[in-house]
């Protein structure tokens, strides 16, 4: 399964009751939602690190988002805008984002159960101290209204080549649509230059339990595996040496090459991520999961330290992937 | 034409949307159109809004306490606070019902405060002395004690 789902993730919305929403909040009040939730979450066990988005500069904000901590909506306002992230970086709570409180959990692999409890005990922590806007009819109220009831978002990243290969992505969304839950590429155009990932999450967050949804998106995530891996096995049985042509082709680029770009090097580890998964080549899926994130652009430059010129970045770039390849991290 | 979503892009796609029978129209760029075919519920709220919009149907109200108008909920599909979800109730039940399929929540509750419980057990205490006390024809203890139930609960929960 983990093949297959490479991560899951638990997104809860949630306002405080006396506060306005994004439209109509000051900046005072920005302030307000902002100390309110580090006092109440003081007492964690955990090491977080408070990260304020005033004075941060672009590229610190680009590799939060490259790391998923951070949604492109929470830089669309400055004011008061900010992320506490748990030293492991599995738990993110942005605030003043599109609502006052974007609470995040993630797991490796398949596993939004731990997601989903992860996420509660910050709610619950800060539920414990503080009100949230609640009606006993339309659930934990958010500023735009097709996210009232739960609140949340269960999502699954899944690694499809075989289903994309085969021109299986139209059912594939179509099954998903079914059920009420959406698929998308994630990572830039093109299905190839995503790396061939998809998020598998909910539409609806009203009159279904969290329970439910986590269920459903899970379910159907599983559902999704097994076709790839149907998939996966019939590319294997037609054409054996072409399987791993193409495998070897792109290991052999990704230890060799000394300037790659994030576009071509997206395209690599698909084929790297699936030789990993059918325990054709000496590395571990954790490692091609560990490199997804830190061979993008803005990871790139925070490693080497310095402002690097595109094609120095993308010479970088591959020193950082012979190094995890080769050192099996 | 501009794409009516994003408003930046040439719009080269026309989406008609068919809701609980009522057909929405719209000019879209290629990027846009890709978010209402994932089924993005933000985007077909907006759609819904903006069809209401240009039919005119724009309520005359207003949320006491943010001053948003249902005019820029329109425009924009956000609300202002938690207090526009009752000051549009009567709106926003049928639009959130078209777009979620359900009215209903059914998810988790946030805990009820001991405070709270007290509050709720006293208001009970005061109103069951207080019916009490008419069914006694005791009016000047009813009025006492409507007085203290009062101070116990906030305006709006009163009316409901």
């Amino acid at each position: 399964m983990n093949s297959i789902v490479v991560s899951s993730r638990v997104r809860l919305a949630r306002n405080y009751e006396d506060l306005p929403f994004r439209g109509k909040i000051t900046p005072e009040q920005c302030d307000e939602c902002v100390n309110r939730t580090l006092d109440a979450l003081r007492d964690l066990p955990d090491a977080y690190t408070y990260l304020p988005m005033e004075g941060m500069e672009e590229n610190e904000k680009k590799a939060l988002m490259e790391s998923h901590l951070i949604s492109p909506d929470l830089l669309k306002n400055e004011e008061g805008a900010a992320v506490l992230v748990r030293g492991d970086e599995k738990i993110a709570v942005m605030m003043n984002e599109e609502d006052h409180l974007r609470i995040q959990a993630f797991c490796p692999g398949d596993n939004l159960p731990e997601a989903a409890r992860n996420a509660f005990a910050i709610e619950d922590a800060l539920q414990s101290k503080l009100s949230f806007a609640f009606d006993s009819q339309l659930g934990y109220l958010t500023a735009c209204p097709t996210n009232t009831g739960t609140g949340m978002r269960a999502s699954v990243m899944l690694h499809l080549p075989m289903l994309t290969l085969f021109k299986q992505m139209g059912k594939v969304g179509q099954l998903a649509a079914k059920v009420g839950l959406t698929i998308r590429g994630i990572y830039g155009e093109g299905s190839e230059a995503q790396g061939n990932l998809y998020q598998l999450s909910n539409q609806v967050t009203l009159g279904r339990t969290e329970e439910e949804l986590t269920q459903a998106v899970a379910a159907t995530a599983r559902q999704m595996a097994e076709m790839e891996s149907v998939f996966r096995q019939r590319a294997w049985e037609k054409d054996k040496v072409g399987f791993e042509d193409q495998v070897y082709r792109s290991f052999g680029l990704l230890t060799n090459a000394r300037r790659m770009t994030v576009k071509e090097f997206m395209v690599h580890w698909s084929s790297l991520r699936l030789g990993a998964a059918m325990e054709m080549l000496p590395v571990s899926w954790e490692t091609c999961d560990h490199l997804l994130t830190a061979a993008q652009p803005a990871h790139v430059l925070k490693a080497a330290g310095a402002a690097l010129e595109e094609k120095e970045a993308d010479a970088f770039r591959t020193q950082i992937v012979r190094r995890a390849i080769q050192g099996g991290n | 034409m501009l794409c009516q979503e994003c408003g930046e892009r040439q719009a080269e796609v026309v989406l008609t949307t068919v809701i609980n029978g009522e057909s929405t129209t719209r000019h879209l760029c290629r990027e846009c159109v890709k978010k209402y075919k994932a089924g993005d519920l933000q985007s077909i709220l907006a759609a819904v809004l903006s069809a209401m919009a240009e039919k005119k149907q724009t309520p005359d109200l207003t949320c006491p306490r943010c001053g948003e108008t249902y005019q820029e909920f329109q425009k924009t599909g956000m609300l202002g606070c938690a207090e526009c979800y009752s000051a549009f109730r009567k709106e926003l039940t049928p639009l959130i019902t078209r777009v979620q399929g359900r009215a209903q929540h059914a998810g988790r509750r946030p805990p009820v405060s001991e405070e709270e419980q007290a509050r709720q057990s006293q208001i009970e205490t005061l109103r069951f002395q207080m019916e009490a006390a008419v069914a006694e024809e005791n009016f000047e203890e009813a009025a006492r004690l409507r007085d203290a139930l009062r101070a116990l609960t906030p305006a709006k929960e009163e009316k409901a």
